[in-house]
């Protein structure tokens, strides 16, 4: 929080405090008063047609991957920018790490940053290991590495079957990153496949390009980009599951992408 | 009972504004997304609870706690 310490920066600063807090009183103050009833509409016509015409039973996977997929498509786009980002920092970050200490110049560079990473306690999780690290116990190793596979399990169940229970591409992928943290936590040394970020990224790109791949598949089958092509054929949820697995397994490899790296497992 | 988890929320919210020590903020905000996942169940939107549940309260608070070990705390002046 700011704190100001001279008595004329307290007061601007409370100030402030009443004046946005008024400010979305203002904005807010009509929607209370308004008694419009709500749209309707959408709502009795995705009710009545939804599960014809995408064939999924959850009506939400149906808006976002059916009506709304255009969302769905920017959403990830969203995501592996903000993965972009977040190397991009980290990498500046390990990099003024790695120079700080710089009292030995008869090393070389990497000798060096090896040095000051080790020092430092690095962004490294197997260099953190092996130190010993207090926090690390062998509790928490038992615990994340049986309870792992787990998860993963079911973060798959929550992606697979989104189109008839709650839950969907999102909130499976981010159940499976967080599975792949716990893989990763749970198994000291070189960790699993899925610990390998070199693995990861293939299998975000890989889920990116099928997405696209998909996304005009439609076009074949004369339904228009993002079409659903087995529009007219019996089970139409085919492709609300193939999107649902396709989107979750982006999700979780780009959200255990940024876990892992941030816990400097990153090679 | 949505009122008051709401007033609970926005208790939190307050508490993590003003917290001078930046962990008790940070748990702060993940009790808030956990209470609005809550508020979620109860609207009966299980899909939205699930991903609020699963970022908010789980993902986003390790992101955070991360960044604080990593990050050294200093108190010379406002900031």
């Amino acid at each position: 929080m700011a704190t100001p310490k001279t008595r004329f920066g307290k007061i601007w600063s409370k100030a402030g405090a009443v004046l946005s807090v008024a400010a979305i009183g203002f904005v807010l103050f009509p929607i209370f008063l308004a008694d419009n009833p709500w749209p309707v509409e959408a709502r009795d016509y995705l009710a009545a047609m939804g599960q014809a015409e995408t064939g999924a039973v959850n009506l939400v996977s149906s808006i976002y991957l059916g009506y709304r997929i255009f969302d769905t498509l920017g959403e990830t786009i969203v995501l592996l920018v903000a993965v972009l980002g977040t190397m991009s920092i980290l990498s500046r970050v390990e990099s003024l790490v790695d120079d700080s200490p710089a009292d030995d110049a008869g090393k070389s560079g990497a000798d060096k940053a090896g040095d000051a990473l080790k020092k430092s306690g690095g962004f490294s999780l197997s260099r953190e290991k092996r130190h010993s690290h207090t926090l690390r116990t062998d509790l928490l190793e038992a615990v994340t590495g049986k309870i792992g596979p787990v998860i993963l399990i079911f973060g798959f169940y929550v992606m697979l079957f989104g189109h008839v229970s709650p839950g969907g591409g999102f909130q499976g992928g981010v159940i499976v990153a967080s599975a792949i943290v716990f893989l990763t936590l749970g198994n000291p040394g070189a960790g699993t496949l899925l610990s390998n970020t070199r693995v990861l990224s293939t299998l975000e790109t890989a889920a990116f390009l099928l997405m696209l791949l998909l996304s005009s598949s439609g076009l074949l089958f004369g339904q228009g980009f993002f079409g659903n092509p087995m529009a007219g054929a019996e089970n139409p949820e085919v492709y609300i599951i193939i999107l649902n697995a396709v989107v979750g397994l982006k999700v979780g490899a780009s959200l255990g992408f940024l876990c892992i790296t941030m816990m400097g497992g990153h090679k | 009972m949505i009122s008051l988890l709401l007033i609970l929320i926005i208790c939190a919210a307050v508490y993590t504004l003003s917290s001078s020590n930046l962990l008790h903020g940070v748990i702060a905000m993940s009790f808030v997304s956990l209470l609005s996942a809550l508020i979620f169940y109860i609207l009966q939107a299980p899909d939205v609870a699930i991903t609020e549940a699963a970022v908010g309260a789980g993902v986003s608070t390790v992101i955070y706690v991360w960044a604080l070990r990593y990050t050294k705390r200093s108190d010379d002046g406002d900031s």
